[in-house]
């Protein structure tokens, strides 16, 4: 019994230190003329993804980390994704337009979805001036094998540019040119690019291998690569 | 003492329940298997026609899926219990190159053939959207079961399904070939 009584307020003090470790939001500040807005995926935000921002940042991009999943206390689901309320983010992308610079959101797995369905509540104007690049987004409402995949509706996308960053080695690459037509269907103009030789999330995998070890430190200049080559001003 | 025996006792019956729940095999109504259209590593192209008349195991894997890894050895031991009997074990590598293929398969010797689906055509015939995913074919080249993630394939529950489907074939088929 001692054992039980010593073991959850253990527990809830480890799942305490661990989240006053890592706030849910933080800033990078810099003084050029970028802005990122970072939405971590439904697992979290990892300590690489806190480092890419740190480096960015040395870069003159400034960086704005939101982990939702725990700002709002949800379970570390996808589903939690899909519950955030989106008017919160619709707001916060006001408040980053509003800074003058040229924001781009940068979403994670199902964070894609309050992602494009916050810039679907902006107005037509400013949404043109957005840009989102989607990390292996999930969207799917459905995806049962034998059956056609369905995807979530994420509103009005017309005048946004999105950027789909695809890990090679994930069972959603061959169905990547489904999920850029959908997104085109919506009003969205879409481009894409595959990262080879890396899996999803390839930055926190528990057995990462020597290339995603580099990679996961090579974040922030692949991420600054992406954005000068896709041209999104 | 007693509240301690009934903590144990339900930390037992949890286990149990998720290993129960492990693999979580689905079945389906007889339904017409799509297309299967892959070379296999020596070139070679290959249909479900080529399996007519056994139960085909399809695992759509990569090499790069840790439970994919995982698997594996559990087919091939399957395999290997089930030698002389109408069961084929098929593994399809989806969306990978041969190259990718061949290097895991030179640490990793399975005994049973692998297809390659290199442009993924296949992956999206079948609409496999996570992996592992394997579907369970009747002799007739129809699906009876899926599962999506890993299991240990040579005992529990998957056996048992390989088992109910070597059962359900006609008596002369079920000789040993």
């Amino acid at each position: 019994m001692r054992f039980f009584r010593m073991l959850l307020p253990g527990l809830w003090l480890c799942a305490f230190a661990a989240h006053a470790g890592m706030p849910d939001y933080q800033t990078f500040p810099a003084a050029g003329p970028r802005l990122l807005l970072w939405v971590a995926s439904e697992r979290g935000r990892s300590e690489p993804e806190l480092a890419a921002a740190r480096q960015l940042a040395a870069q003159g991009v400034e960086v704005w980390s939101l982990d939702p999943a725990n700002a709002y206390f949800l379970p570390q689901l996808p589903s939690s994704m899909d519950a955030l309320p989106v008017r919160d983010l619709a707001a916060w992308l006001r408040a980053a337009q509003a800074s003058g610079k040229q924001v781009t959101v940068v979403a994670v797995a199902r964070a894609a979805v309050p992602a494009l369905r916050a810039a679907a509540l902006l107005g037509a104007e400013r949404r043109s001036r957005l840009c989102v690049v989607l990390m292996h987004p999930n969207l799917y409402t459905m995806a049962e094998p034998l059956d056609a995949p369905a995807y979530l509706d994420p509103g009005n996308l017309s005048g946004l540019r999105v950027r789909v960053l695809q890990p090679r080695r994930s069972a959603a690459t061959p169905w990547l040119p489904g999920l850029l037509d959908h997104l085109a269907r919506h009003g969205a103009t879409v481009s894409d690019a595959i990262l080879e030789n890396l899996r999803e999330g390839y930055w926190a995998r528990e057995t990462p291998t020597d290339f995603e070890v580099a990679g996961s430190r090579r974040m922030a200049a692949m991420l600054l690569h992406q954005l000068d080559t896709w041209g999104c001003k | 003492m007693q509240v301690r025996r009934i903590l144990t006792g339900l930390a037992v019956g949890l286990l149990w329940i998720a290993g129960a729940g492990a693999a979580g095999f689905e079945t389906r109504a007889a339904s017409p298997a799509p297309e299967l259209r892959a070379p296999d590593l020596a070139g070679a192209s290959r249909t479900l026609a080529d399996y007519r008349g056994k139960v085909v195991l399809l695992n759509f894997w990569a090499t790069w899926c840790p439970p994919c890894q995982r698997e594996m050895p559990s087919l091939a031991r399957l395999r290997a219990k089930m030698a002389g009997r109408p069961l084929e074990v098929v593994a399809i590598s989806s969306a990978e190159t041969p190259e990718e293929v061949n290097a895991y398969l030179s640490k990793m010797k399975l005994g049973f053939p692998v297809l390659l689906d290199t442009d993924g055509s296949n992956t999206r015939r079948w609409k496999v959207f996570a992996l592992p995913t394997t579907f369970v074919l009747d002799a007739g080249g129809r699906v009876r079961h899926v599962l999506t993630g890993p299991a240990e394939w040579d005992e529990g529950e998957a056996l048992a399904v390989v088992e109910s489907m070597l059962a359900k074939l006609p008596e002369p088929a079920k000789q040993t070939k």
